[in-house]
């Protein structure tokens, strides 16, 4: 009977405390987690789903606004961008191009906002660089501009890294030049030079911006690199002979004008400037190997021509009313020495040469400073007369 | 818990739990674990698991705008004008039956409902209101109605956590607070901002700051955030720009936004204060075409220029941040975006308030901040800037969420530059929207909803009566526990008051009234001490500053009730006895 009792007791506890356990926390926190990870695994997979279908869309949007990029349709190409990014906002890659899009729309500011962002998570990416310069560049920042372009210089470029960063470097240059900062531009193109390898077209190229900068020397020296690959580039030819021309080089500055001229008979800037350089060096009396008596000739036709350049810059003058104080006293000076400035009187003194080639010299810098640049025989002249300035 | 009253103490120190002996096994093992699992670490763990299932349910309720969007209205960025009139209004069609049907309890933002909750219903919600407003909600917002997901988050949340305390037979007390803890876990999951909603939750919903309830708010809301992080990243809602206050000057320029920010409140709460109980009163057939005719105007508004107003918006307000709208336009998107909201909210559609409110507010911003760098250049700074700043103004003016709205742009940002601006501007905003319409929109909802629910800016503002302002000079002799019965009763005439205090060394207080000293007197225990005779009938005390409330709480049961210095507790400052309470009660109420 008493065991009876006990058993009655002892399964009335255990059922009580299994209600207890299944209406108690324990239990319900440990379905809980169970119902927790079914529920992570469920969404999870809807997940997949979900970002699956975003990839897709996005990949879509941006192949459209990458054809429409390329075809240049702006417009396009920035919708399609920007639903791309509806599906993925910080993809660089469709950031990157939207960027581009607009700013083929001059929508700058717009641009500048992806860029500046992209530029955040890569510093070492030479598009973004680039872009961000030439933003810069529209924004009239300098400082920026230079900052970008030298990162994109240096940037990592996808694919050719040496002709991206080189182009880049080009591009500056361009702007340097742009804005007058010659000595900078200079110094970007003997870094540009260094780094060139046998492309004549590259080096005709870095030879014009070295012109464009005013350093013939280097100029000369591309030109003169780029015919070296390919002697028959008449324009080269043209541009050497130029540089030569203004580096005062008239013997290297003949020859290439020659065959230039030889190459492109339309060339008539080049023949125009080749007849100055042979006049140059016909009338230069300080030429060496030629005799007295030929040198005699040239200063007495020098002499003659001053005279000439004289009263014709006087009519000029007067007809625009700027006559120099200081040509009476030249005329004076010309019409007194005139009547010794024959081949007797020279041979008779020949100190004379020395002082009526200064004299006209003087005479073509005054009359070129007072009515305007001569030609012909007085521009060879002054020439002659600036490659022996201070000697 | 020295300077806390007596019967604090006392009230604190409850019996503790019996221990576990090992004569009843199936006892011990349950009292055990009933000690492990005590009701209130219980609501802590379950806080966590409350963060798991609202953050899911909130991936899911993107997962769903997101296809209702790409289903609705096409997967590009720009729209077809043929789907934008179509699909808000078939969508608004589709979700009137549902409302009117099936999901009463899923109509307006969900903030209201969850306070009703807390403070009406217990913390019950069912959690048809939750389905109810994930789809209403999801084929709103995705169909361009011009919503946000935030508050419908916030309601899902609370619906979940209330369904799982009801499941976990939780206490009354518990079972209120277990809506605002899911709430806080569901607005942190939306916004992806966990600061931002715990505070939210806990200035608007509770309104009060204890342990308990933070730790679990902060529990969920962190849960929920790490949740939605999982699946969806923990990128911000909008890319956030470069932002720098460069002169204290610029402050000024911030200041201006704030004014402007605040009219602009007040414009739009007094659209839905007037426009919602129109639309309410109007016959109930015009219930089904109600949010129908609000889609096809938002939708007319999207052909005519304005797509941006459809939807949350966040694209948009990432696009003003970064300079790409003008500044005209900006104002113009601002305007255009209160009334394709007032349109969607007051027609009974389904969603939040707070992405529209955060959307006005950055077009706001930046078209102010646009107009200011034209007319005031040397004092603005980056439009991005004055966007930020524009939804805290925004937030602050319109919502009424004054330390929300600098958290929230403080946590978006994550740019501690940017919080002087803030805060500048939105205390303009607040103090603008508070002088011009005392009642926040919150409140203002539920009055028109016929409830009563407590304002907690109206909370936050009232005037609480203190025990200074009631007590007043002690009348008779103090007494000192160390005098004899006989020198007491020699101090004591007809005049002196029937009770008197008594002064304890070393600390503490108690009382005697004069008929009882006289009994024990006429007992021949003149010669004893009064501390001797008053062993262990110590009285609370009071200081000035404890609430008039705390004071009702003691002077039922003492009639004199001594209130003492903070730093001196043997000091008296005053007295204060049930009739000193009520009298003052009564003169506040009548002043």
């Amino acid at each position: 009977m008493q065991t009876l009792q006990e058993n009655a007791i002892a399964a009335s506890e255990k059922e009580s405390g299994l209600r207890f356990y299944l209406s108690r926390e324990p239990l319900i926190l440990a379905l809980l987690s169970a119902l927790a990870v079914v529920s992570f695994l469920a969404v999870g997979g809807l997940s997949r789903i979900y970002h699956a279908q975003r990839e897709s869309l996005g990949n879509r949007w941006f192949m459209r606004g990458s054809g429409d990029l390329q075809q240049r349709h702006f417009e396009l190409a920035v919708n399609e961008f920007r639903t791309a990014l509806l599906y993925s906002r910080n993809n660089y890659a469709y950031q990157l191009d939207l960027a581009e899009a607009l700013i083929g729309l001059k929508r700058t500011n717009e641009a500048y906002a992806y860029l500046i962002n992209l530029w955040g998570r890569e510093p070492e990416n030479g598009l973004v660089n680039l872009d961000l310069a030439r933003i810069a560049v529209q924004k009239g920042e300098t400082d920026q501009a230079l900052r970008y372009y030298h990162n994109a210089i240096y940037a990592i470029w996808p694919g050719d890294q040496e002709a991206e960063g080189r182009n880049a470097r080009l591009e500056l240059i361009q702007y340097l030049l742009a804005i007058k900062a010659m000595t900078p531009a200079q110094g970007e193109l003997i870094a540009l030079a260094a780094n060139l390898d046998d492309d004549p077209a590259m080096h005709a190229r870095v030879g014009d911006l070295f012109f464009q900068a005013h350093d013939y020397e280097h100029a000369l020296a591309e030109y003169r690199l780029s015919l070296k690959v390919d002697q028959h580039n008449s324009a080269a030819s043209a541009r050497a002979g130029t540089a030569a021309f203004q580096l005062g080089r008239y013997d290297l500055a003949q020859r290439y004008l020659e065959e230039a001229v030889t190459a492109n008979p339309d060339d008539l800037q080049s023949a125009d400037r080749l007849k100055t350089t042979e006049l140059v060096l016909k009338m230069d009396p300080f030429r060496r190997q030629i005799s007295v008596d030929q040198r005699h000739r040239i200063v007495i036709e020098a002499f003659t021509a001053a005279g000439e350049r004289l009263n014709s810059c006087a009519a000029v003058g007067n007809s625009a009313g700027t006559a120099s104080s200081a040509k009476p006293r030249l005329a004076d000076e010309w019409a007194q020495m005139k009547p010794q400035i024959t081949e007797q009187g020279l041979r008779r003194n020949p100190d004379l040469v020395e002082t009526a080639i200064s004299l006209v010299f003087d005479i073509e810098r005054q009359a070129n400073a007072a009515c305007g640049s001569s030609t012909g025989i007085d521009m060879a002249l002054l020439l002659i007369s600036k490659l022996h300035e201070g000697n | 818990m020295d300077d806390l009253p007596i019967s604090q103490t006392v009230i604190l120190a409850e019996p503790t739990q019996a221990v576990p002996t090992a004569s009843a096994p199936i006892r011990s093992r349950g009292a055990l674990l009933r000690s492990v699992f005590r009701e209130e670490r219980l609501f802590l763990v379950l806080s966590v698991f409350i963060g798991i299932f609202s953050g899911l349910a909130v991936v899911c309720f993107r997962f769903a705008i997101d296809w209702c969007r790409i289903y609705l209205l096409g997967s590009g960025f720009t729209l077809s004008p043929t789907r934008m009139l179509l699909a808000p209004s078939l969508a608004g069609l589709v979700i009137a039956a549902l409302v009117i049907h099936v999901f009463p309890l899923a109509r307006g933002s969900g903030v209201n409902q969850t306070k009703a909750a807390l403070y009406i219903y217990n913390g019950c919600i069912p959690l048809r209101t939750a389905i109810g407003k994930f789809i209403t909600a999801a084929l709103a917002i995705g169909s361009g109605h011009s919503l946000g997901p935030e508050d419908p988050s916030l309601q899902i949340g609370a619906s979940l956590a209330s369904a799982l305390g009801r499941r976990m037979r939780l206490s009354r007390d518990r079972m209120r607070l277990i809506a605002p803890v899911g709430a806080a876990a569901g607005l942190a999951a939306a916004f992806n901002a966990p600061i931002s909603a715990v505070l939210f939750v806990i200035e608007e919903v509770i309104g009060r700051w204890t342990a308990g309830i933070l730790g679990s708010v902060v529990l969920s809301a962190v849960s929920s955030v790490v949740v939605m992080r999982w699946f969806l990243g923990s990128e911000s809602l909008f890319r956030i720009p470069a932002v720098q206050l460069e002169r204290p000057s610029e402050l000024v320029a911030y200041s201006i936004l704030g004014v402007v920010g605040g009219f602009a409140s007040v414009a739009f709460s007094s659209g839905i204060e007037t426009l919602r109980p129109w639309c309410k009163a109007l016959p109930r057939w015009t219930q089904y075409f109600q949010p129908a005719i609000a889609g096809l105007l938002i939708g007319i508004i999207a052909v005519l220029g304005a797509p941006q107003v459809m939807g949350a918006g966040y694209v948009y307000i990432d696009e003003a941040m970064h300079g790409q709208f003008t500044w005209q336009m900006l104002g113009i998107l601002a305007g255009l975006k209160i009334v394709a909201t007032l349109l969607s909210f007051v027609s009974g559609t389904p969603g939040g308030m707070f992405a529209p409110t955060l959307f006005i507010g950055a077009m706001l911003g930046a078209a102010v901040g646009g107009a200011e760098h034209i007319l005031l250049p040397h004092l603005s700074g980056s439009p991005g800037t004055y966007a930020l700043v524009g939804m805290g103004v925004l937030f602050a003016g319109f919502l009424r969420a004054p330390m929300t709205s600098v958290f929230m742009v403080l946590e978006v940002s994550g740019n501690y530059s940017i919080i002087l601006p803030v805060m500048v501007a939105n205390t303009f905003a607040y103090v603008i929207s508070r002088g011009l319409r005392p009642v926040p929109i919150f409140d203002v909802l539920t009055r028109q909803d016929g409830l009563d629910l407590p304002s907690m800016e109206e909370q936050r503002e009232e005037g609480i009566l203190r025990v200074e302002d009631a007590m007043r000079a002690a009348t008779g002799p103090i007494l000192d526990a160390e005098e004899t019965l006989e020198r007491a009763f020699q101090r004591v005439d007809e005049k002196t008051p029937d009770v008197l205090l008594v002064r304890l060394r070393p600390t503490g207080w108690s009382s005697i009234t004069k008929q009882n000293l006289e009994t024990m007197i006429k007992e021949g225990k003149s010669g004893q001490t009064l501390s001797s005779v008053l062993a262990g009938r110590q009285i609370p005390y009071l200081h000035p500053d404890h609430s008039l409330d705390m004071a009702l709480r003691y002077v039922d049961r003492w009639p004199l009730v001594p209130v003492v210095n903070r730093a001196d507790f043997s000091k008296l400052e005053g007295v204060i006895s049930e009739h000193d309470v009520l009298t003052r009660y009564r003169d506040f109420g009548e002043g």
